[in-house]
């Protein structure tokens, strides 16, 4: 059981790290839009992994559905000219870039080897009560602790609703 | 003898001890390299669609993040008797996705209504403010 997880867990971090370096390295952003797709896919078998089922749906609904969706359309729309797919890249990040993977490798050997507190280093492998990550126990305390900013989101997204009308119309 | 012990004794107990793959650690490893993708693609890309797409990188990387932490202190409810208090890191990464669909329709918009005016969304074209 635990080399199942193990496996499926390796696949899709494999496929995740791969496709997001995929993602922001593909000259021509159709490909970098379609290399979302397997790394949605892998997210969301991550989330599965981790006991949140209903945040995994919502992830395959919101970002495959809807938001993949929608970066294809605008990219229709706007039609790329041929030269502008050539040099995408800034001029000279190479400094920059080494430095920043540099530092990454030091935060991932540094982290790798002294990893987390003592405690968590084995949490995985606990079980978790049956209701873990599913509707009720994410919706209870949704409306009774956190009902303001779940209401303010709901404000923040029809304002970004006719904000993205507002700005995408060419007569108001 | 000695030697065998001496070479043999920490491969057999490598192999016994295996952590599992499957861990905190390797979840926040791998949510690191995601982000540090998604912020390469920022900094380096000078296409605005890839831009707001290395963005949703980054985005989907820190609700790996909590969703990790949320598993890792699952059973956090029946420490601190709160119900559902395990569930907070769940909830903020719903919270994050939320924000991220608003962000994505608003940016797209903005590369739309530049692409109208300007006929380009690359920002090496985009710098009158810089003039």
């Amino acid at each position: 059981m635990a080399n199942l997880t193990d496996a499926v867990f390796l696949v899709s971090a494999v496929v995740c790290a791969g496709c997001a370096v995929a993602i922001v390295s593909r000259k021509n952003p159709v490909y970098s839009v379609v290399y979302m797709l397997p790394f949605l896919l892998g997210m969301t078998t991550l989330f599965v992994l981790l006991d949140a089922a209903f945040l995994a749906a919502i992830q395959m609904l919101v970002y495959g559905g809807a938001i993949l969706v929608l970066f294809l359309f605008v990219l229709m729309l706007i039609n790329l000219r041929p030269e502008e797919l050539k040099s995408d890249f800034a001029a000279a990040p190479y400094a920059l870039t080494t430095l920043g993977a540099a530092m990454l490798a030091g935060a991932v050997y540094l982290f790798a080897r002294h990893g987390v507190a003592a405690d968590l280093r084995e949490a995985f492998a606990r079980p978790v009560g049956e209701q873990f990550g599913s509707v009720g126990s994410l919706a209870g305390p949704l409306l009774q602790q956190h009902v303001v900013p779940f209401e303010l989101a709901s404000v923040l997204i029809v304002v970004a609703l006719l904000g993205a009308v507002l700005l995408a119309k060419k007569k108001i | 003898m000695a030697l065998q012990t001496l070479l043999l004794e920490p491969l057999l107990a490598a192999g016994a001890a295996q952590p599992a793959l499957f861990s905190l650690t390797n979840c926040l490893i791998l949510a690191g390299v995601i982000f540090a993708a998604g912020a390469w693609g920022v900094i380096a890309r000078r296409n605005l669609l890839v831009m707001l797409i290395s963005i949703e990188l980054m985005l989907n990387a820190v609700n790996l993040a909590f969703i990790s932490f949320a598993r890792a202190h699952a059973n956090l409810a029946q420490q601190t008797l709160q119900p559902y208090a395990g569930e907070t890191g769940q909830l903020c990464a719903l919270f994050v996705i939320a924000i991220a669909a608003a962000e994505a329709a608003v940016g797209l918009a903005i590369v739309i209504a530049l692409f109208r005016n300007r006929q380009t969304v690359d920002t090496r074209e985009l710098r009158t403010l810089q003039q």
